[in-house]
């Protein structure tokens, strides 16, 4: 297998690399850093839906959506990415997905130990150290190719992230923030002291070695590459490709890390319009804000129940929300516990 | 039949990446196994392929998200793309609640039944084999 180290490419190139790699029937390693910032959406993701596209266009932010997996992320030279094509009857390639990430992600946790970051592997396909996630991680199959993607963390704008997403409103947007900034660790707030960008490279080509074996090194995108590359372009940069309509959502979530996410959801009640925001971390309500055009007595009664719903599992919220109408003696004329539930469970 | 405590309808066919076929006269009615939808967790996201199109046995058509892993799904047999499960695209997780009924992918009519050669019966030994094997590697997912 071939070492392809760009280091510095331009944010097209940043995703259109990995996407040819395959159609070109070749393995490798890529390592590689946009020039530039962009928004990169998941395959299935809905743009319209998930991506403030207005703010995004006068920021001048573009957005490109990828074959692989996952969320959408605000990507920029503070990252830096590997990207595995390997053949799917690699001897190397496990069975099963659990068992490819667990093996494909040991280098990096390698290379995050390596600069004394306890990282460890959450399943499924999550890097966290001190429970905070520190890589973003993802998989296509293109062909007969699976492709791996991640990054190393080295900083990250907690603000332009929160900012580039579309939100319900800003209270939801400073939650998203809050919760992405206390889940997810860069290098740099790791470690005192960030070993330059070429160590970190080559920090991250030696872990990927001692698993893929030794690798040659290439340093440029050949003709054929780059030819297959500005092929895909026009798909992959046209906007009909971007805004491929994906499913209409019923509230909003943003996953966070894996078990962490903020949501967004309404429900229609024969009692009115049930709103609430949840933090929502392994399958425990943390925060929860709930508003609405119902009818509540005593209405300061709501953050009591709010009070009551925080640190409760999410099918416990029925349950919660019944025991809570009981010993308060609250007034809700067509809301019931169970509205509570489908709102906040 | 019954395999490493698991269920296989014994009127369905079955490939190696864990999908099933049920023939309804010249149509096949593609889904994933209920093997299949354990070890792919929460099926996330599902795509809806456009219908009409002509299929050759083993070619990927549409994909399927869980874990942040978007896979591929192949044509258990050739013929033109009659029908997707268009529910499957609201709600994906129907995959992991009902995978041999309401779980259904796609319907395909079949162009050549000798096909189905290909495929295995529930009864055959070397699926029971097969199975077997792939029990052991995922007995963590398939409890």
């Amino acid at each position: 297998m071939k070492l392809y180290r760009l280091e510095t490419v331009t944010w097209q190139d940043s995703q259109l690399l990995y996407h040819a790699l395959p159609r070109l029937d070749r393995e490798g390693l890529i390592l590689l850093s946009p020039a530039s910032p962009y928004v990169c959406l998941g395959y299935f993701q809905d743009a319209e839906q998930e991506v403030d596209l207005p703010f995004c266009r006068e920021a001048g932010i573009p957005v490109f959506r990828r074959e692989v997996g996952g969320g959408g992320v605000y990507l920029d030279g503070q990252q830096l990415f590997w990207q595995l094509v390997i053949h799917k009857e690699n001897p190397l390639v496990p069975t099963g997905k659990e068992a490819f990430y667990r093996r494909f992600l040991q280098p990096p946790i390698e290379a995050y130990r390596a600069l004394g970051i306890p990282a460890e592997y959450k399943p499924v396909n999550d890097i966290v150290a001190n429970n905070r996630k520190v890589s973003g991680t993802g998989v296509a199959e293109i062909g007969d190719y699976i492709i791996f993607v991640g990054n190393l963390i080295v900083d990250f704008d907690y603000e332009m992230m929160a900012r580039v997403l579309k939100v319900p409103d800003e209270k939801f947007r400073d939650k998203v923030y809050k919760t992405i900034y206390e889940n997810l660790s860069t290098i740099k707030r790791e470690v005192a002291d960030v070993p330059p960008t070429e160590d970190l490279w080559t920090l991250m080509a030696d872990k990927f070695a001692a698993l893929l074996g030794p690798m040659e090194e290439q340093r440029t995108v050949d003709a054929a590459w780059r030819a297959k590359a500005d092929e895909l372009a026009p798909q992959f940069l046209s906007d009909e490709w971007l805004l491929r309509r994906g499913r209409p959502g019923a509230g909003r979530t943003v996953k966070v890390r894996e078990g962490v996410e903020v949501r967004h959801k309404m429900h229609k009640a024969p009692g009115g319009l049930i709103r609430a925001t949840i933090e929502v971390e392994e399958k425990v309500i943390r925060h929860v804000e709930i508003s609405g055009d119902f009818f509540f007595f005593p209405a300061e009664a709501l953050r009591d129940l709010e009070a009551a719903l925080a640190g409760k599992r999410i099918d416990q919220v029925e349950e919660t929300a019944a025991r809570f109408y009981a010993e308060q003696a609250v007034e809700s004329p067509g809301v019931t516990p169970a509205d509570f539930a489908q709102v906040v469970g | 039949m019954n395999i490493a405590g698991i269920e296989f309808p014994d009127n369905l066919y079955y490939d190696k990446l864990h999908n099933w076929a049920r023939v309804e006269g010249n149509v096949v009615v593609q889904g994933l196994t209920d093997f299949g939808q354990k070890i792919a967790q929460e099926i996330v996201f599902v795509e809806s392929p456009p219908v009409g199109r002509d299929l050759e046995q083993g070619q990927t058509f549409m994909s399927m998200e869980s874990g942040k892993w978007v896979g591929r799904v192949p044509a258990m047999v050739s013929g033109k793309l009659l029908e997707v499960n268009e529910e499957l695209e609201w709600e994906p997780n129907i995959i992991n609640e009902s995978p041999f009924e309401d779980g259904w992918l796609v319907k395909i009519e079949m162009t050549d039944a000798g096909e189905l050669d290909n495929l295995w019966k529930a009864d055959s030994p070397e699926f029971k084999e097969f199975i077997e094997g792939e029990a052991e590697k995922f007995k963590d997912l398939i409890g």
